[in-house]
């Protein structure tokens, strides 16, 4: 299933796992029939055992503590059998290669393991449909590859009817045999064989912002130009330096973690994107905690211009020298409505400023007709352009970014990405956490961490020509496609 | 973006860790209502000390953490001993000797000995919290409250769920204080935190709450409790030791009682 942000791929994922109508209700029309049942009239225990969804947040949708009670609780719920369930549990656990997992901590496993984890879920219980809904979104590439692979040997066995909602539109094109197609406004576009699809429809996903798989690029009649940015190296003033830097949890005795960093250095002078890519785990989010003063580091020295030290800030000066915006920008939010939002804390640390310019902001980050809405009820691309206005209402230089693109779409991507050009073109600096491929090819420059460790520190096209990060394969997808994961609320935006 | 601290130690095996909470909660039961019952302080202490031993023998916690986890509850506990000496009525009757006076303050034997039994008695709570919850892990206390002691799935799985969801919020409640001083709306003082803390709670209730629906949609998608019958993967059952655990216990509680009743007068 293809399409932008909104366009309901996910409520349709829901409807075909026999969530709707009688989980999730709503007003229903039409006529959905899974293995001859009318999913209106069938018990929902009934569906469960002929339909299964695996989500995309990987530690939201696992229930229990235990690898092997997690897949057992599906099969519990359809009365299974015990030795019928002693038998199925590591089988499943097999197939999706996490085999002798079954005593392990589901918390304690990395969230591409979670994510097997979930489809042997699915899986156990035997349904005749499997519904994946942005089954890698939240992964890194690590967990990306092993997810795909069990989806591909899936897909192969051809014991199973599957429905994918995905974004890596390249990874998935290759194993499906039918593409269905929807617009914004959740219209079917166009259903059918992949080619015949992509022939008559290329252009039309390209323009309603849904991502273009590369093979279906002959079609369009303007080619995409989404090659690496040609980068004009900044010769600026440096905005951050960080020398030997450490971190690790404070701990006692009986944690025995290694360091989340060690011995991480770079500097970042004006005019410059760098992109900080690696694993989940790898201290990404950890390093921009420490460049905001946020954390305290073990060992080591960060300085801002001016030779200060972002710990020594005052609450008055840290807004105007660094700007933060968190993965999920809800967390970041801290006032009743949008325009509060971006004028939060603006009289006390910026009296200068006018009404006048958090109305201009708003205007120019497309927010304008919603500076009275809660920013909750914003969607996700929303909520993201409204995350970098309020961080970037008072200039500061140094933009931190925390997965900026994540959970867009084509246009929400290319929206962020234009906002984050008009900071750095008047002499900003960034520097973002992120697993996109096509963000990293926006930047001037990548910085590679492994283990807490810089592995490499160079530009943004020598690392896509050769990443030096396994697996090597999603960034090379870099000009095929980004990441769209629609995000999709469960309820309330 | 985790700011989260070491996570709790796991389970490890132990002779207790083989019994079923539901036959720990019983004798925790019996227990409370010993001391309960009992004015004589011997008897809270006889069991807090038997409570001790087999902690420190069949639970296999490593007990130098468990101060430090019950530090909250000795604070109360202190406390309130400390109220109940100074506050006793019988420190204000001139008929009674004083053991000790300081300032205005006169402290008597009976407000020593009824201080003691408060101060033992919490500390029976604690020792019975720590064998009945400190010794299971979340799964085999569902597992054991649902299954013998028949509360509803709805009710033991779904707290559960819950549970897995806490260091997820402290995650999320350590982003809602970053966000606000990278804002200049928090300084670093514990005052200039305090202004900040109903909207943090807002955004945590909303984050509680997105997650919880995920979890809860999760569940349906899997077929929970849609009203047909359940099996049970691991089902819980009483063994042998329980019922050696039951008769330790009720003894242990009888001969405090037969103790408090021949010394405590």
């Amino acid at each position: 299933m293809l399409g932008p942000s909104g366009s309901g791929k996910s409520t349709l994922a829901r409807a075909l796992a026999g969530l709707m109508p009688h989980t999730l209700p709503g007003r229903w029309e039409g006529s959905l029939r899974l293995d001859r049942l009318e999913v209106a009239e069938t018990a929902t225990g009934r569906l469960a055992e002929v339909t299964g969804i695996c989500f995309q947040d990987p530690e939201g949708q696992l229930v229990m503590s235990r690898v092997e009670d997690e897949v057992a609780f599906g099969l519990e719920n359809r009365a299974w059998s015990r030795p019928r369930m002693l038998r199925r549990v590591p089988e499943a656990l097999a197939e999706v290669g996490l085999g002798g997992f079954e005593r392990r901590d589901t918390a304690r496993i990395s969230g591409g393991e979670q994510q097997r984890l979930a489809i042997a879920d699915v899986l156990a219980p035997l349904p005749g449909l499997l519904v994946f809904d942005e089954p890698t979104a939240q992964l890194d590439p690590v967990g990306t590859e092993a997810v795909f692979e069990r989806l591909e040997r899936l897909a192969r066995r051809r014991e199973r009817t599957i429905v994918i909602v995905e974004h890596r539109v390249d990874a998935v094109l290759p194993i499906a045999d039918r593409v269905l197609i929807l617009d914004g406004e959740g219209r079917q576009v166009g259903f059918g064989r992949p080619d015949e699809v992509g022939q008559a429809h290329a252009e039309t996903l390209d323009r309603i912002g849904g991502w273009v798989p590369s093979a279906w690029r002959g079609w369009l009649r303007t080619p995409v130009d989404d090659g690496p940015a040609r980068t004009e190296h900044s010769r600026g003033e440096q905005l951050v330096a960080c020398e030997d830097l450490w971190f690790s949890y404070p701990r006692d005795a009986t944690d025995p973690r290694p360091p989340v960093l060690r011995e991480v250095g770079f500097r970042l002078r004006e005019g410059e994107r760098v992109a900080l890519v690696g694993s989940n785990g790898s201290g990404k989010s950890t390093l921009l905690l420490l460049v905001a003063g946020l954390l305290k580091q073990s060992r080591g020295r960060i300085v801002l211009a001016g030779g200060r030290d972002p710990r020594r800030l005052s609450r008055r000066e840290l807004p105007h020298a660094i700007g933060l915006c968190f993965q999920d920008p809800e967390l970041g939010f801290v006032a009743p409505t949008v325009r509060e939002e971006v004028a939060a804390g603006l009289s006390r640390s910026a009296p200068g400023l006018q009404a006048g310019q958090v109305d201009d902001a708003l205007r120019r980050f497309g927010l304008e007709g919603l500076a009275e809405e809660s920013p909750f009820r914003l969607s996700i691309g929303e909520q993201r352009r409204l995350s970098i206005c309020a961080a970037t209402i008072r200039q500061p230089r140094l933009l931190l970014l925390d997965e900026p693109t994540f959970g867009l779409d084509r246009l929400g991507s290319d929206a962020v990405i234009e906002l984050l050009d008009v900071h750095r073109s008047s002499g900003g600096a960034q520097l973002l956490a992120t697993h996109d491929p096509r963000l990293v090819s926006r930047c001037d420059r990548v910085i590679a961490l492994h283990a807490g460790a810089v592995r490499s520190d160079g530009p943004a096209a020598a690392f896509l020509a050769d990443p030096p990060l396994r697996p090597q394969a999603p960034w090379r997808l870099a000009s095929g496609s980004g990441r769209v994961p629609d995000l999709a609320p469960v309820a309330g935006r | 973006m985790s700011l989260l601290p070491a996570p709790l130690e796991p389970i490890r095996p132990a002779l207790l860790t083989r019994t079923s909470p539901a036959s720990r909660l019983a004798v925790a039961i019996c227990w409370l209502f010993a001391a309960l019952v009992a004015s004589s302080p011997l008897v809270p202490a006889l069991l807090v000390a038997v409570g001790s031993i087999a902690i420190a023998l069949g639970s296999g916690l490593p007990l130098s953490r468990i101060p430090g986890r019950l530090a909250p509850l000795i604070v109360a506990a202190l406390g309130l001993g400390v109220l109940a000496l100074i506050a006793h009525p019988s420190g204000a009757d001139r008929g009674v000797a004083a053991i000790a006076i300081i300032g205005p303050v006169r402290l008597t034997e009976p407000a020593l000995g009824a201080a003691l039994a408060l101060v033992l008695r919490l500390g029976l709570v604690a020792v019975t919290t720590l064998l009945v919850f400190a010794v299971s892990d979340a799964t085999q206390l569902a597992d054991a409250l649902a299954q013998q002691l028949r509360m509803p799935d709805r009710v033991t799985y779904g707290t559960l769920a819950a549970l897995r969801l806490a260091p997820l919020l402290a995650a999320d409640w350590a982003a809602t204080g970053a966000a606000r001083r990278l804002r200049g709306l928090d300084g670093t003082t514990p005052w200039s935190l305090l202004a900040g803390v109903p909207g943090r709670l807002l955004v945590l209730l909303v984050s509680a709450i997105r997650r919880a629906e995920r979890v809860a949609l999760a569940m349906d998608a899997r077929g929970f409790d849609t009203g047909g019958p359940r099996t049970r993967y691991r089902p819980a059952r009483f063994a042998a030791l329980d019922l050696l655990l039951l008769v330790a216990g009720l003894a242990a509680a009888a001969a405090a009682l037969l103790a408090g009743a021949a010394l405590g007068a």
